[in-house]
């Protein structure tokens, strides 16, 4: 069955590619469950590996698309029934490759069918124009020759299958690269034995031999389709994703001011991925309470050693941990990117963080909240941006205003996030206010988009603002903010 | 795993049509996902929006194979011992006070206090024998001569570390009491495990892993006419094909909680038991309340009533 097992784990490095999260525990289970259900039925097998392997209802959608990609073959149950299960596996996985090649050649490239004719005819040369039969055909000596006019179908698909994996094929990245690896598996499958072999026929230049090496040069034509599609095929199995995760690899490190607006739907897509990891790693989290009702059992386990004297009391209750936030954004045009990921980050994790006050601000501030709690993501920081952003930054203003309005909400189990480059165009700092708010809030948090160096550069008032919280940061690519946000849900008590 | 009725576990369609005949009528996923628990042996995690009937299911694999079925209402806050075990403290110190009074007879005649130590360790202890044992439903599932179905029910209301102790019992069946050992279950008699969640928060990745992953959407109108029709036979067809059809129109509207499964049959219930023949507006508007829990969505669908009844009467 190894040939039919080793399809399996590529289907499963197909599945991983298209971000579904499979386990080497899964992949056996995959295995396992292949040897019950068989492969007689296609939509049986579909539904029961969609069980076994995609775990969310997101998944079982991608799921879907890929097995149908991977086993993309409609005579799928006519061929394998012939051959039962309890014939030898090999033969079934030429069936896979095999449909999985004709398929694809009718599809894009009628030579490539025309190929699969051509290659078999060497089996039977009665194909051949009836002259030709008087003498004798050449058997051609290179083993891809060989394979090429004698050897059937599924042995082709097999070893060009095989030639690709060990290439890795499914390593292709870029369409570019398509022409690469085609002629990396003509190369693994012996194609210089071939080409070698051609060019003595025609050097002899005897009849048989210019016939043989004619029809040599045919099947090597049609292989390269072949192979050609084969690899088209994998690059859309394997690239297509990867390609993908290279982007948001890259995006995730980009500075968010230099993002494009092209880029924002995948960086929104990102921004929730994080936040859903986020959410995972912290919702109900919990520490022991010295208070609540009494464990009947702890204690009396821990106090056996005692005769049964009651003096060591162990306690129930929990408490959910989770920290209450404020969030203030800087919203003047040369920030506003870097608040409005902050938000839409903050935003997503309403699991963990049900308490987010939002504040914007370029001048006075104004609360936030309710609005996008109400209005979808986009329109809620268009409405922000309109009502409070792209004006002339005044943090003292913000920070006396915070004082009037929000100050009596903070108390020692609230964190405020300021998000600002602290700019404040040569105006009153009024950071005796953020001392006060430093004083009376477990913590302040500064996420500065610009770098250290420049903190203190112009009209940069950090210098004053950041002894007055408990932690002054660079943040400017979603890395940083991720990291960020980690940190504030670890460190939370 | 021979249980009784294992043959009607034999393939996907004897599974359907036995699901029939209690009056249960699944889609080919959940027939599937019920064919390779068995046959891999693993718990089935059932995932959905309310009321599609996931606990229903592991109570009807239950009825279908005659075998018990335990289950373990999930809670935040729910621990090992109302889950696994207990121990039976009361019946523990009065263990002690016998122990002490009989102390004397069995330290009778030792010399020095190795020997006392000695003949201490010589008696046999039950402290922390299953004599002292409460099986809570985990334990009890396992324990089951004929093997059983386990329901563990909205897993995901339980606490993160819950999960945790139940990883043990969903991978090997089996689990650990630090005091006695290993408890397995017995070879061949495996029970049948079901969990539920609603997804009011992600399960971990350890637990989805050692489980097929089931997830049941609402049904298509032509599932659903015959879902009813098998719930509530003395329906007329007509009526049925109107009522479903309505009932998914609702679903794609946007309200705070759609009418899942179980509100279809309690609503055609009620137009039995109106005499209704067939739906029409005023009807509709007077028994809303059957299918729609918010006062919010009432007034929504209320607001659009005659165009959703008459497409829903076209339809039939």
């Amino acid at each position: 069955m190894t040939q039919l097992h080793d399809t399996m784990v590529e289907f499963v490095k197909a599945l991983r590619t298209a971000n579904i999260k499979v386990s080497p525990a899964e992949t056996l289970d995959a295995v396992e469950t292949l040897d019950i259900v068989g492969l007689e039925d296609k939509g049986f097998l579909k539904n029961s590996l969609s069980l076994v392997l995609s775990k969310t209802p997101e998944e079982k959608t991608a799921f879907e698309v890929c097995f149908d990609r991977f086993f993309s073959a409609d005579k799928f149950g006519s061929n394998t029934s012939g051959s039962q299960q309890s014939n030898d596996a090999p033969v079934e996985d030429d069936a896979f490759d095999d449909e999985n090649f004709e398929q694809e050649g009718s599809d894009d490239a009628p030579g490539g069918k025309g190929g699969m004719g051509g290659g078999q005819g060497g089996g039977e040369p009665g194909d051949e124009s009836g002259e030709e039969i008087d003498f004798d055909p050449l058997s051609p000596q290179s083993d891809l020759g060989q394979l090429l006019l004698e050897g059937n179908r599924g042995e082709q698909m097999l070893k060009m299958a095989e030639a690709g994996r060990k290439v890795d094929v499914s390593q292709i990245v870029v369409f570019t690269q398509k022409g690469l690896y085609t002629r990396k598996i003509m190369d693994a499958m012996g194609l210089k034995g071939l080409q070698d072999e051609i060019g003595e026929m025609q050097d002899e230049g005897g009849r048989p031999e210019m016939h043989l090496a004619g029809r040599l040069k045919g099947a090597r034509d049609q292989l390269r389709e072949a192979v050609r599609d084969y690899v088209e095929r994998q690059f859309f199995l394997h690239a297509d994703e990867s390609g993908k995760e290279l982007r948001e690899e890259l995006l995730r490190k980009v500075k968010l001011s230099n993002l494009e607006k092209r880029n924002f739907k995948d960086v929104q897509e990102i921004v929730f991925k994080m936040a859903k990891k986020l959410v995972s790693i912290h919702s109900k989290r919990r520490k022991t309470f010295k208070r609540g009702q009494l464990d009947i059992r702890k204690t009396l386990r821990n106090n056996m050693q005692y005769d049964g004297m009651f003096f060591d009391l162990k306690w129930k209750s929990q408490k959910v941990d989770r920290p209450k936030v404020m969030c203030i954004c800087d919203v003047s045009g040369s920030v506003s990117n870097y608040s409005r990921f902050l938000l839409m980050f903050l935003y997503s994790l309403a699991e963990v963080l049900p308490k987010v006050r939002s504040f914007a601000f370029s001048s006075d501030l104004g609360e936030v909240t309710r609005l996008f709690e109400q209005t979808k993501l986009e329109d809620a920081m268009a409405k922000t941006m309109r009502d409070y952003g792209n004006g002339s930054t005044d943090y003292g203003q913000m920070l006396s205003d915070f004082k009037s309005h929000c100050m009596k909400d903070v108390d020692s189990k609230t964190t405020i996030i300021i998000l600002g480059d602290a700019r404040n165009n040569y105006g009153d700092p009024k950071s005796e206010i953020l001392r006060e708010v430093y004083d009376k809030a477990q913590r302040v948090i500064w996420l500065n988009p610009e770098p250290k160096s420049s903190w203190t550069v112009g009209d940069a008032e950090m210098k004053k603002y950041a002894p007055s919280c408990h932690q002054a940061e660079v943040c400017n690519s979603l890395t940083h903010l991720e990291r960020v946000v980690a940190n504030l849900l670890r460190v939370a008590t | 795993m021979a249980i009784k009725h294992f043959e009607r576990l034999k393939d996907v369609e004897t599974i359907r049509s036995h699901f029939e005949q209690q009056r249960y009528i699944c889609s080919l996923e959940i027939a599937t996902a019920v064919f390779l628990a068995y046959h891999l042996e693993k718990p089935v995690l059932i995932e959905g929006p309310p009321g599609v009937g996931k606990t229903e299911l592991a109570k009807t694999t239950a009825e279908m194979l005659e075998l018990p079925c335990i289950r373990l209402q999930c809670y935040e806050g729910l621990d090992e011992s109302k889950a696994i075990y207990e121990w039976k403290y009361g019946k523990q110190l009065l263990y002690t006070q016998v122990l002490k009074e009989t102390l004397g007879e069995i330290l009778d005649g030792a010399q020095g206090l190795s020997e006392s130590v000695a003949k201490l360790h010589d008696f046999g202890d039950i402290f922390f024998s299953e004599e002292f044992l409460e099986p809570r439903p985990l334990l009890k599932a396992l324990g089951e001569k004929e093997s059983c179905v386990l329901l563990i029910d909205e897993v995901d209301k339980s606490d993160h570390e819950f999960e945790s102790l139940l990883l043990e019992m969903l991978s090997d069946f089996q689990l650990s009491i630090p005091e006695i050992g290993t408890i397995k279950a017995i070879p061949g008699k495996k029970p049948l495990v079901f969990l539920t969640s609603n997804n009011t928060r992600e399960i971990s990745d350890a637990l989805k892993r050692r489980c097929l992953h089931l997830y049941i959407p609402f049904p298509d109108a032509e599932l659903e006419t015959k879902i009813v029709e098998a719930r509530v036979p003395e329906i007329p067809p007509k009526l049925n094909l109107q009522l479903v059809a309505f009932i998914q129109e609702l679903r794609g509207m946007d309200l705070k909680k759609v009418p899942a499964i179980s509100e279809t049959i309690d609503w055609a219930r009620t137009l039995i038991l109106l005499h209704s023949e067939s739906l029409d507006a005023e009807l509709v508007r007077q028994t809303l309340n059957v299918i729609l829990k918010f006062q919010e969505d009432i007034e929504t669908v209320k607001s659009e009533l005659q165009g959703v009844t008459n497409r829903a009467l076209k339809a039939s």
